[in-house]
């Protein structure tokens, strides 16, 4: 397994290169002026203005060029400078990419929790009504668009019931805690500032809940089918048979088997969440890396566009390896390398 | 009677979490009376003065670098601000400024004239957005530390309005210069300051940025060493909310106390009897414009053709069908209010009028053009929808126009290469005065739209009157100016070329509680004047 996972890694760096490489190209071939976000449409035609952006941003160079230029800097560690923003796009990153973190986990604890609780509650009571409520609950989660319910519990739970925080990571009126993680919850746990964790805290369930009810249903439901295999197995019978309580037979017999192939989803969707909660991010005005990646596109914002894909990429190698070691860790029938 | 365990756990928790509450709703409250929250949707380019150009940045640059001449309540007016007083030469060519002997930057430096000069040649050298404001300037003087004098290369009446313009304004140069700006001539290939200005600030304003993330939010806190009447709000915070339902969420909820882009929309959603919501007039408008020179046009664009496309338009109908009637009609590309625009002819539909003139072009069978536009939603109108309307009235003509939404980016690389057949875009002003309007729309054949219509391609619709009247226009005042623009907003809507659909209506939006919220023709909003009551 030490040098699978060796090899896994020594191959990461190499896979990232070819994935800047690819979006270098694309998204310098395609249609659009990079220039839109450096220079306004009043000056659009003054031509000292422009000659002056191209000079200072590096597009009046040959594309090669640009290639080499770009990769030089990518060697030394330097993801260049958003175009958009006009800062390092390793700071704004830095900063989108704990926000990100910050409500994936979250969504996925509850996303996770809630699946397999609903898929266990399912499995059990099959065929009757909890199943079908459970089975319900979970479809609706998986099938409304994010933006729809998230904007329709914004509105019942901030604006109608008071009883949540509107958008945002925090109160307006609250600073940020000093930065450790990017996360504000653990930062300001850190800090020992407890306001500001709760507030921190508010911030996060909406935007964990909407979020984590779309994962909720996919995991749910393979919960319910694995749980469903496996209490069909004969060594439940036979725990069944030795006396064993239903609680220790679901908890500690079926659930523990039926959670490995959970593992892969589990992984897949987190590793998605990451660039993939940009509604969720636009609705509850979260800064994350979803948000960034989407407006870096619109503006045809090389470094950004780049940085973000490489980020992803990232994302799905470490999720990957990770998964794939739980799931050796927890069927020992399973080896890798 | 025992507890079980979990239920007792799930208890404890439960009051710890109203505890906390509790706690918090607490503590928040007493932190609203010093802190203004503006929920608005940013499009920061630069947070530099010598590079910033954006609504936003107009807001945080006259909250924070002030300019030499205010702008009244009145959007008319012009009145001190870091100048005291100013000579005019009769001829328009001079401007003397006497800067106020109390103006402080704030770390507690005196403003003094050589830092005018220094910000002001940064922002011609830098070559940024909105190097242009310099293009009048020959030289500029300073004889002593609180006097300027500019010399400008011809006579320009607005150059004083132009001073107003929040891009004008005024930074510490001796603090900029020791964070790598400069003002030389090749400061566009040398300046390296942007990233500081970014996290810092260096102005005379009453506010000072305290941190910015992009995206994210623009806190500013109270300037302590201004020089003038300190601003109510410690603290105000420009938080990201892209649309504009969750800004009048935010609003309705109390977590924003001012939204600045509900639409009419969604502001007639608004329920709480806490928020107040107005309709304003405004200087923004959107338009459509044709390109006779775009090389993707399918029939000639002459005279007649343009001409019955400003007929075929159904103006009322545009306005109720994309603001509900929240805005107004416009005459030429020079706004509603300012000068020369009284007494303008308002566009009207015409459909008989628009065939008689396809058939004496000779095109009355009709033809297919391309409209390319930016997929955007601005100052309430979503283009996409008003554009559907514009293809319905073309096609009662017998004018198919072939929409095609597309990002900014793509919009400027058709528009800036082979030019557009239709296209929809907007404007805001720069500062209260026709003549930028002018510069920009006028057919002189080096303005903005004249190059982008494609007067190089095809130059005959090119006006050379308008040019003069321009010049004269900017070397007279009163009552001269406005019939001078006058009459060049008559030439303006005689070139078809630019057709103003809309003057959409600000809303302005706020909590009951906050005071002094208006429309500002320079600054959007001049956050000095808020207070809460």
């Amino acid at each position: 397994m030490f040098r699978h996972v060796v090899r896994r890694l020594i191959a990461m760096p190499l896979l990232l290169l070819g994935v800047a490489s690819v979006a270098f190209l694309l998204s310098h071939l395609t249609r659009g002026d990079p220039l839109a976000s450096i220079v306004p449409e009043r000056q659009m035609s003054n031509p000292a203005v422009v000659e002056a952006a191209k000079r200072r941003w590096g597009l009046d160079r040959s594309l090669p060029e640009q290639y080499v230029v770009y990769l030089r800097n990518l060697l030394a560690g330097d993801l260049g400078t958003s175009f958009r923003t006009k800062r390092a796009v390793a700071t704004d990153i830095g900063e989108r990419l704990p926000a990100t973190l910050e409500l994936v986990l979250a969504a996925m604890l509850v996303g996770t929790f809630s699946g397999i609780l609903l898929g266990v509650v399912a499995a059990h009571f099959r065929n009757r009504s909890l199943d079908h409520g459970a089975r319900l609950f979970a479809l609706i989660g998986s099938s409304i668009p994010v933006f729809w319910s998230g904007l329709i519990l914004l509105f019942v739970f901030s604006v109608v019931l008071g009883w949540l925080p509107g958008p945002g990571r925090l109160d307006a009126r609250t600073a940020a805690p000093p930065f450790v993680t990017g996360m504000y919850t653990i930062d300001s746990l850190l800090a020992g500032d407890l306001r500001t964790f709760v507030d921190a805290l508010y911030h996060l369930v909406l935007p964990a809940f909407v979020l984590g009810w779309a994962v909720m249903g996919i995991i749910s439901r393979l919960v319910r089918a694995s749980m469903l295999d496996v209490l069909s197995q004969e060594y439940i019978l036979t725990a069944r048979a030795k006396g064993a309580g239903e609680r220790r037979v679901l908890l500690n017999h079926a659930l523990r088997n039926a959670l490995i192939p959970t593992l892969t989803i589990v992984g897949f969707s987190f590793a998605y969440l990451i660039t993939g909660a940009v509604l969720t991010e636009t609705v509850f005005t979260w800064p994350g890396i979803g948000s960034y990646a989407v407006d870096s596109a619109r503006s045809l914002d090389y470094p950004a566009i780049i940085g973000v894909t490489i980020v992803g990429a990232a994302a799905f190698l470490i999720a990957n390896l990770v998964t794939d070691l739980a799931y050796a860790f927890a069927n020992p029938r399973i080896r890798l390398g | 009677m025992r507890t079980d365990t979990p239920t007792r756990t799930v208890l404890m928790l439960g009051a710890a979490v109203v505890a906390a509450n509790a706690a918090w709703a607490g503590q928040v409250r007493a932190a609203e009376g010093d802190t203004l929250v503006i929920a608005r949707d940013m499009d920061v380019d630069s947070l530099d003065p010598g590079r910033a150009w954006c609504d936003t940045c107009q807001i945080y640059l006259n909250s924070v670098y002030e300019s030499l001449v205010g702008l009244a309540p009145d959007n008319r007016t012009l009145v001190p601000g870091l100048a005291q007083s100013w000579d005019v030469s009769d001829d328009q060519s001079q401007f003397t400024f006497h800067l106020h002997p109390d103006a402080v930057f704030s770390d507690g430096s005196p403003v003094e004239a050589k830092d005018v000069k220094w910000s002001w040649e940064r922002l011609r050298n830098l070559k940024g957005g909105a190097s242009f404001f310099m293009d009048p300037v020959q030289s500029i003087e300073t004889p002593d530390d609180k006097t300027v004098v500019v010399t400008l290369e011809a006579p320009n009446s607005e150059f004083l309005g132009i001073m107003n313009a929040p891009y004008t304004g005024v930074a510490n140069s001796d603090v900029a210069i020791e964070q790598g700006a400069n003002a030389d001539p090749d400061a566009d290939a040398t300046d390296a300051a942007e990233p500081w200005f970014l996290e810092n600030s260096a102005g005379s304003g009453p506010f000072v940025l305290e941190t910015y993330r992009p995206n994210d939010e623009l806190r500013l806190t109270r300037n302590e060493s201004y020089w003038r009447d300190q601003p109510a709000f410690a603290e105000v915070v420009i938080r990201q909310t892209k649309d504009a339902v969750s800004q009048a969420q935010m609003l309705e909820s109390g977590a924003a106390d001012i939204a600045m882009q509900v639409d009419p929309d969604t502001a007639k959603s608004i329920s709480s009897d806490e928020v107040t919501v107005e309709m304003v007039p405004s200087f923004n408008f959107v338009y459509v414009a044709l390109s006779p020179g775009a090389t993707g046009n399918q029939v000639p664009l002459t005279p007649p053709v343009r001409e019955a496309f400003g007929y075929a338009l159904d103006y009322e109908g545009i306005i109720d069908f994309t603001l509900g009637g929240e805005g107004d009609l416009q005459a030429s590309p020079i706004p509603n209010g300012f000068p020369g625009t009284e007494g303008l002819p308002l566009p009207a539909q015409d459909i008989e009028k628009a065939k008689a003139l396809l058939a004496e072009a000779g095109v009355g069978d009709g033809f297919a053009i391309d409209a390319i536009y930016p997929n955007v939603n601005v100052y309430g109108v979503d283009f996409s929808t008003m554009m559907q309307k514009v293809q319905q009235d073309l096609a009662k003509v017998g004018i198919e126009a072939n929409l095609q939404p597309v990002t900014f980016s793509v919009w400027r690389d058709h528009i800036g290469g082979d030019g557009i057949p239709l296209t929809a875009v907007y404007y805001a002003p720069d500062y209260f005065g026709s003549g930028q309007y002018a510069q920009y729309f006028a057919m002189t054949g080096d303005s903005g739209w004249s190059k982008r219509a494609g007067t190089d391609r095809d130059p005959s619709f090119i006006n050379s009157t308008e040019a003069e009247l321009l010049a004269a226009a900017l070397a007279s005042g009163g009552e001269e100016q406005e019939k001078l623009y006058h009459e060049l907003g008559l030439e303006m809507i005689k070139d078809r070329i630019i057709f103003p659909l809309v003057s959409p209506k600000l809303v302005l939006a706020y909590r009951d509680d906050i005071k002094g919220v208006r429309y500002s023709a320079c600054c959007n909003l001049p956050l000095a004047e808020l207070s809460r009551e």
